[in-house]
């Protein structure tokens, strides 16, 4: 069966703040001066384009994304929570499964900066920050490109949150953002 | 290894082309280390080999040829009438090749096999092979976002560091080591050049923490084995390498659930497996060929192997400990700091150090002293996966 449409009330381990459709996805502000560049054109590494449902069982999962939420499958006979999204339960096998929102916050458990021997079509964008990030109250952590400040200026721990952002083609994916927190008092 | 009955399995001699940044191509790699492998062995005819075991990652996309194991016999002018397979585990697919010799000859489906891993990965276009190594981590969730290996191991350093305050200088002091003892073998890609800690911290950054000399390298070469039943192996060399041990686990995939990067518990359960299989315990071992694809690595196998306490395998190298003479020999061969990491060829080359070494017709400042077992490591993609082989010397 394949995974049900995301459904807004679906409980999930965080609740979505609601973001408005339209084309301008990558964040609620215009980039800044101290961005770095995003890396451009951005490559999926995709041979065919996988986040359309003539091609993928989970495009609920980017249509999702388009919509500004990050959402996985939850299994709901053994209720284990999936990443990556899912069309059978790793663990029971059973095939009825239902779409939740995952938390949007989270914390910087590792990162590195990929400085060169970068894939094809990303040479251009190094370097670039990689992280995994410890989601709030999720049972995993999820691999990232991290944007919002240069390497040098993260350390262990730091707040980062949940953005999507345009990819060539008309599609879309997610990344994370390092909060700005305002200067202690 | 599952216990029970099984016929006994022996190295008997094999091979191993130059490591490098080589002007040769695939099937050209492939001949160079049947020259050698042959050549090590003038008691066995071509005939004899019953099966042929592959070991290549990706020649799909490197080599852009796939059905590689025939290419491979042709090559060799072998007819295997047994067994004849590629195996595939990125990093480890030549132990892979290995382990299956094995299974083939213990099982008794093979008498005489011929082991033969290989890798091309220098191209003109190197971005097309870094997209061939970000393939290796879960493509659509993890590649994706542009990493291959450095980030990820950079990220285990960083935790590392973080955890147990292990230092740059340790990381260091395995590049240094590892580079040494390539100085010494001829098949290494890194020849003739002293690696100081110091200059090596002075090597720019790939992806931080990690340098230049904590990284193994993007590199072409080719190594053969010969495995063969315990009763043919006095036939064909008067000091065998008896493989007596064997474990693997598999713990993730997707970056998701890799768990504490500091510590690898698939490598602590196979480790205990691998002992447990042999009957013997890390105090056995006096060499070990270690899958050193990043310096950081070498540090948290030390531990989860059971060389130094957890935590504490910074200090280890540091103190001499796996070095010649401390309490156990890591990497004498150079490992794939040293040598370069031609991913098919890999697992492969290190079994064949393990006989040299055995034998003790290693080179001397790298031969380990009356070595009797050995132990042989190799990890694959994210350290997800990890590979074990224990050899001994029958005296």
């Amino acid at each position: 069966m394949t995974p049900s449409l995301p459904s807004s009330g679906s409980p999930g381990v965080g609740a979505a703040s609601p973001v408005p459709r339209g084309e301008a996805l990558s964040s609620d502000r215009p980039p800044r001066r101290e961005d770095p560049p995003d890396p451009s054109p951005l490559t999926l590494l995709d041979f065919y384009p996988p986040q359309d449902p003539r091609w993928t069982r989970i495009a609920p999962f980017f249509q999702a994304l388009k919509d500004g939420r990050l959402t996985t499958t939850r299994c709901s006979r053994d209720g284990s929570l999936h990443w990556p999204p899912a069309v059978a339960c790793p663990k029971c096998h059973r095939e009825e499964l239902v779409w939740v929102d995952l938390p949007r916050d989270g914390s910087l458990y590792a990162f590195s900066e990929v400085r060169g021997g970068a894939p094809l079509g990303m040479e251009g964008g190094v370097p670039f920050v990689v992280g995994l990030v410890e989601l709030t109250g999720a049972p995993f952590r999820l691999f990232s490109r991290i944007v919002g400040r240069a390497y040098a200026g993260l350390t262990l721990g730091e707040p980062v949150r949940f953005e999507t952002f345009p990819v060539r083609d008309g599609r879309v994916f997610y990344r994370f953002r390092v909060v700005d927190t305002p200067a202690s008092p | 290894m599952m216990d029970g009955p099984r016929r006994r399995v022996a190295m008997v001699g094999g091979g191993i082309t130059p490591f490098g940044v080589r002007a040769a191509t695939f099937p050209e790699l492939i001949q160079e280390a049947g020259a050698r492998g042959f050549g090590s062995l003038p008691n066995l005819a071509p005939e004899e080999v019953d099966s042929l075991f592959v070991g290549a990652a990706q020649p799909e996309r490197l080599a852009f040829q796939s059905h590689v194991a025939p290419l491979v016999a042709e090559l060799l002018g072998i007819t295997p009438t047994r067994v004849i397979q590629r195996t595939e585990l990125a990093c480890a697919s030549g132990q892979s090749a290995l382990r299956s010799a094995y299974a083939a000859i213990a099982s008794g489906l093979s008498d005489v096999a011929v082991v033969l891993g290989a890798e091309k990965m220098n191209l003109p276009d190197m971005a097309e092979a870094n997209t061939s190594m970000a393939d290796v981590l879960d493509r659509p969730w993890d590649g994706v976002h542009g990493a291959t290996a450095p980030p990820f191991f950079a990220m285990v350093a960083q935790r590392h560091m973080h955890e147990y305050g292990t230092t740059e200088d340790q990381l260091a002091a395995v590049s240094e080591k590892n580079h040494r003892f390539a100085n010494r073998n001829p098949t290494a890609q890194f020849q003739g050049k002293v690696f100081s800690r110091e200059k090596l911290r002075g090597l720019p950054v790939v992806a931080p923490p990690l340098r230049l000399g904590d990284c193994s390298s993007m590199t072409d070469g080719a190594a053969m084995a010969v495995l063969v039943e315990g009763s043919r192996a006095r036939e064909l060399t008067d000091t065998p390498a008896w493989l007596v041990g064997t474990a693997q686990c598999s713990t993730f995939h997707n970056l998701a659930h890799a768990g504490p990067l500091s510590s690898w518990e698939g490598l602590r359960t196979a480790g205990k497996e691998l002992y447990r299989s042999a009957g013997l315990g890390p105090g056995d071992v006096q060499l070990a060929e270690l899958h050193d694809c990043f310096t950081i690595s070498e540090i948290v196998e030390y531990e989860e192997l059971g060389f130094c306490r957890k935590g504490e395998g910074g200090r280890f190298v540091e103190e001499g400990q796996s070095d010649l003479g401390g309490a156990v020999t890591v990497n004498p061969r150079g490992g794939l700091l040293g040598c370069g990491h031609p991913l098919g060829a890999t697992g492969v080359a290190q079994a064949v150090e393990i006989l040299d070494q055995l034998q003790g017709t290693a080179p001397s400042g790298r031969q380990v002293p009356g070595a009797t077992v050995a132990l042989q490591h190799n990890l694959s993609g994210s350290a997800n996966v990890h590979s074990l082989l224990l050899w001994r010397r029958e005296n």
